[in-house]
């Protein structure tokens, strides 16, 4: 998987199946404003998964890893304000 | 005509609302569709297997294809939410959450409806992080768990069958003695080994420390008022959501679906309404369905227009995006 980065070298992981709709909507959101992220499919990475889970305490997808900060949903506020997307 | 102004606005990016622009374009009527997300509820079905053309598509699939026509067939796109529609000049005025604001000569609502919630105690409190809506999103994080669907149509005969691929176990609790889903996905439940389905029951709480551990069922089951589980999917139906049909004063029927004509109008001149939204179509909600009234509608905003030739005011709608800023 490879790894890019944007706004202040903050790293952006995200955790989806590939059966979400919502997960699809984050995807290309990031995708229509430049943002390079490195995907994980739950589905199939349980060790990830379990990973996820632990960090965030929910049980959902999709979730994001922006920087430090965890959005869980396709949250577009969260995600324009931790990616200066304007 | 303007950038932000279009013959036809259409709220909902589903089944209808897709169809009925496929068929405004063809009319040449310049359409904008507005929705929160490709497909609405249609996405999260895991199998589509009712849809002419189609032995089994999933519908996030078949979702992304009808996007594709539309758009090839002239449709503009926004992927937003709605948060006011109001009346303005001679049409309408929708104003979007992240994307300012358009203008119409008709409306079509086709935004669907959304998950009905169980209102028991718990519910809320373990939302995500246990309690789901939506298998096809979240079944995968309950790999060799076990996970209770309730409910009894087909959302939840076909949720529970997709989720006894994934989980350990999975109860399928149903209030009434008999389920009301169609008998090729009731047929497949009761062939798999690890779906229990326990009739004439309702879940009474959910409860959990960091995650759902158990539901109180009643009344009890094989003598035990709990059952451990590891997630609860809700899928008891669904229902409109009103925050946008309320303050447009449209005649809703008791439950809250718009009340159509045969051309799928509203009793508000100038605005329609199509799919999973409205009282038409015997009430039968399908994919199939939606798209006909999504059909029908475009018509009907066609043959609206087409009596009612007037345009919006330039000058008056300029006066309006100020003072509204």
């Amino acid at each position: 998987m490879a790894e890019e980065k944007r706004e202040g070298d903050k790293k952006v992981t995200v955790f989806s199946t590939p059966t979400c709709p919502w997960c699809v909507r984050a995807k290309e959101y990031l995708h229509e404003n430049g943002v390079s992220f490195e995907e994980v499919d739950v589905s199939v990475n349980r060790a990830a998964a379990m990973q996820m889970v632990d960090k965030s305490g929910e049980m959902g997808v999709p979730q994001l890893w922006i920087g430090n900060e965890v959005v869980v949903g396709f949250d577009q506020e969260a995600i324009d304000r931790l990616l200066n997307i304007k | 005509m303007p950038e932000n102004e279009y013959d036809l606005i259409i709220v909902g990016t589903g089944p209808a609302g897709y169809t009925a622009s496929i068929y405004a374009s063809r009319y040449k009527v310049k359409n904008l569709l507005i929705g929160e997300s490709a497909g609405g509820l249609i996405g999260e079905s895991h199998k589509v297997c009712n849809y002419p053309t189609e032995d089994e598509i999933t519908g996030l699939e078949l979702a992304a294809k009808m996007q594709r026509h539309a758009k090839s067939a002239g449709a503009a796109e926004i992927l937003d939410r709605v948060v006011e529609i109001s009346s303005f000049d001679n049409g309408y005025k929708v104003t979007t959450q992240r994307n300012g604001t358009f203008w119409a000569r008709a409306v079509l609502l086709s935004m669907g409806l959304r998950h009905r919630k169980l209102n028991v105690p718990g519910e809320k409190d373990f939302s995500r992080r246990g309690v789901a809506y939506c298998a096809t999103c979240d079944g995968a994080l309950f790999y060799d768990k076990t996970v209770a669907v309730v409910g009894g149509g087909d959302s939840a005969i076909s949720s529970a069958v997709y989720l006894s691929d994934i989980a350990k176990k999975v109860y399928l609790i149903y209030r009434k003695e008999k389920l009301r889903g169609e008998p090729v996905w009731a047929d497949l439940a009761t062939q798999r080994d690890n779906i229990e389905i326990i009739y004439n029951t309702e879940v009474k709480e959910i409860f959990g420390d960091k995650f759902v551990h158990s539901i109180e069922v009643d009344p009890s089951y094989q003598g035990r008022d709990r059952l451990d589980v590891d997630g609860v999917f809700v899928e008891i139906g669904v229902e409109p959501g009103n925050e946008l049909i309320k303050p447009l004063g449209l005649s809703t029927d008791d439950a809250g679906y718009i009340k159509v004509g045969s051309d799928q109008s509203t009793n508000i001149p100038g605005m329609f309404a199509a799919g999973d939204i409205t009282n038409a179509s015997d009430q039968f909600r399908q994919v199939v369905t939606a798209c006909s009234e999504g059909a029908i509608a475009a018509r009907g905003v066609f043959n609206y227009l087409s009596k009612h030739s007037v345009s919006l005011d330039p000058k008056l709608r300029s006066k309006v995006v100020t003072t509204s800023k």
